[in-house]
């Protein structure tokens, strides 16, 4: 009778043991994960009003942050949209260092590929932001540069050159996430060689009579330029 | 802030020549055909009209490969005995030397006012080094009255083609008029007097890494003598005429060099210029006469075309920068035939009063703000060849004060909108 009891009574002991030891480790990891939300949302707080402070909410309007989270169906405002993903980062964050507290092996591995993964989700993201602003502001510059030109297709130029940048900076991004990144590589190669080949088989082929129309409207303007300004602007 | 080290050379000459009473700089870059003649011009201004002063030549070079040096040193010195009665008392010295610093007119001008603190110079001048109409008496002109008016900084007043200078004329001018009250014609004409201790005004500020340094110096002295209480004057010079200008040089580039220049000067003096109301004239030195100017070739129908293409594609950065009500304005001048084609000059005076706020807001790149207004800019100066084509050069002149009147009596707007 005392084996039978012994028998049922041995594993208990033994799941009472181990959770006597992984208890402390449960409290930690509770308490990291609460001090961790309650710090994340202290940052939120601050980081939103330094962000109103500094009128990041007109400078994202000016440098159209605000209108692409519209077309995103993004609503909020621009300083409170970045105060959530930092608050949700810090979260993540924390609750995967809560998760390293458990000390349990398969969870470790998990956590140590995710940190190992962050810098790479940063720089990603760097680069879109960078070349989001900077897709921006060379297109907006070729957009000025072909209308004082006098060049007529200017808004279709600019806009062509925005959107290859785009796909540029996407496919970087990519290739930092490392999300099949020969898969990104070859159907970078595909859309921008395609693009290429498109717009020649289209211009040469499809548009024979619009090229001519085109060389024809060129050299018409070019004649009525002879008659060029001698104006001394300064 | 540092000062100027001059190469050896230079310093030896300094050294001998010790004192001078007059500077005379000219920039230069590449003008080897045309310098000569700026040279003898000013020899002979100096002989003739300030013969018992010590005077210097200046050319200071931005590293010309055509021999610009080679020429200041090597023109020979003006008979005198063809043009005067009288022998000059004191030799006249010259200097000739490539600048350092960065490449820009500005940085040229800059080693002349070290120079003329150096010399402890009375009175200074600089002419461009590509001036063919340049003749004797713009050297009595621009100095006599540094010299003997008491006059601290001496604009030039050219007689002009009625289409010529048209940035000047629709811009430069009517804004500076309008923001600190004095009515310099030419506040950007490049031939300048001015006393050795405004030089050495300039010489304390810290512009000299930046655009002023490369581009911005004609409207900076203007409006940094005007805006700190200095004695200016103007004298009538006549026509300028100079070399073509590049053909390659493109008028948006013009236009973002000029434009950012004085938008920049507003940042740093607004408290000097919003509380002035009204503008008063300058003294003006000079017999003024008409002289006869080569025809100008204008071609407007090129000019609002490029004004209808940014109405098409520049919708929403002008809608920006001028608002919903300018903006509807400017759309409707859109639809205009080039016949009936008429740009307000209230609107124009909006215009320019907006994009000196979106330059302060910073609402865009200051390159492309500025760049954005070229076709507004030739829609204006197309509309002005189209109404003053018929008319005589003072009545088309009166268009001009007409125009600058708009620009006093709204510059409310401006202040107002300048937060």
């Amino acid at each position: 009778m005392m084996d039978f009891l012994n028998l049922i009574l041995e594993p208990l002991q033994e799941v009472f043991l181990t959770f006597k030891v992984f208890l402390p480790n449960l409290l930690a990891m509770i308490v990291i994960v609460i001090v961790g939300i309650v710090l994340a949302r202290i940052v939120r707080i601050i980081l939103i009003k330094s962000l109103t402070a500094i009128n990041f909410d007109s400078w994202s309007d000016r440098m159209g942050f605000t209108t692409l989270m519209r077309k995103g169906d993004l609503w909020a405002k621009p300083s409170a949209t970045l105060g959530a993903i930092v608050f949700w980062l810090l979260v993540i964050v924390t609750l995967m260092i809560g998760l390293s507290a458990l000390n349990i092996p398969a969870i470790g591995g998990l956590v140590e590929q995710f940190f190992g993964y962050v810098p790479r989700v940063f720089s990603a993201a760097m680069i879109l932001i960078i070349g989001y602003v900077l897709a921006g502001f060379i297109s907006q510059g070729v957009l000025i540069a072909a209308v004082n030109s006098g060049y007529h297709y200017s808004k279709l130029l600019a806009k062509a050159i925005r959107t290859l940048l785009m796909v540029l900076i996407l496919a970087m991004a990519m290739e930092q996430l490392q999300i099949a990144p020969s898969i990104v590589l070859a159907a970078f190669s595909i859309i921008f060689g395609g693009i290429v080949v498109a717009l020649s088989i289209s211009f040469g082929v499809g548009g024979i009579d619009a090229a001519r129309r085109m060389i024809e409207q060129e050299t018409l303007e070019k004649g009525a330029a002879e008659t060029k300004d001698d104006i001394e602007h300064v | 802030m540092s000062d100027i080290t001059f190469r050896t050379e230079v310093h030896e000459q300094l050294g001998k020549i010790g004192a001078a009473d007059i500077i005379v700089g000219i920039p230069s870059f590449n003008n080897a055909r045309t310098i000569g003649h700026v040279v003898r011009a000013v020899q002979a201004g100096l002989a003739k009209y300030f013969p018992s002063h010590r005077a210097v030549i200046v050319n200071s070079d931005g590293g010309s490969s055509d021999g610009t040096i080679d020429v200041v040193q090597n023109t020979a010195a003006v008979d005198f005995s063809a043009i005067l009665l009288h022998h000059r008392v004191e030799p006249i010295s010259r200097i000739a030397f490539p600048y350092s610093g960065i490449p820009g007119k500005g940085s040229a001008f800059r080693s002349i006012f070290e120079i003329a603190k150096t010399l402890d110079a009375k009175a200074c001048v600089v002419v461009d080094s590509d001036l063919r109409s340049i003749t004797p008496e713009w050297i009595e002109l621009l100095v006599k009255p540094v010299l003997s008016g008491g006059f601290d900084y001496v604009a030039p007043l050219y007689h002009r083609h009625k289409f010529d200078g048209t940035i000047t004329n629709s811009i430069v001018y009517p804004l500076t008029r309008a923001l600190y009250g004095k009515r310099v014609r030419q506040p950007i004409g490049g031939d300048f007097g001015f006393s050795g201790r405004l030089a050495q005004f300039y010489l304390t500020k810290d512009v000299w890494e930046s655009d002023v340094a490369r581009f911005g110096i004609d409207i900076w002295m203007t409006t940094t003598a005007m805006a700190n209480g200095f004695k200016i004057a103007q004298s009538f010079l006549g026509a300028k005429i100079h070399d073509a200008k590049d053909p390659s040089s493109d008028l948006s580039n013009m236009l973002y060099q000029v434009v950012s220049a004085a938008f920049d000067l507003m940042e740093g003096y607004a408290n000097t210029w919003a509380p002035i109301c009204g503008s008063e004239p300058v003294t003006t030195f000079g017999f003024e006469y008409t002289v006869g100017l080569e025809h100008v070739n204008v071609n407007t129908a090129r000019m609002l075309n490029l004004f209808r293409e940014g109405l098409k594609n520049l919708r929403e950065i002008w809608l920006e920068i001028l608002g919903a009500g300018d903006f509807k304005e400017v759309e409707r001048l859109g639809a205009l035939t080039d016949g009936e084609f008429c740009f307000p000059i209230g609107l124009w005076t909006r215009v320019i009063y907006d994009y000196a706020i979106a330059f302060h807001q910073k609402k865009l790149p200051a390159e492309h703000l500025i760049k954005s207004l070229t076709p507004l800019y030739l829609g204006k100066t197309a509309s002005f060849i189209l109404a003053a084509k018929d008319m005589e050069g003072p009545e088309a002149e009166a268009e001009i004060e007409k125009l600058c009147m708009e620009f006093e009596n709204n510059k409310d707007y401006l202040v107002t909108s300048w937060k």
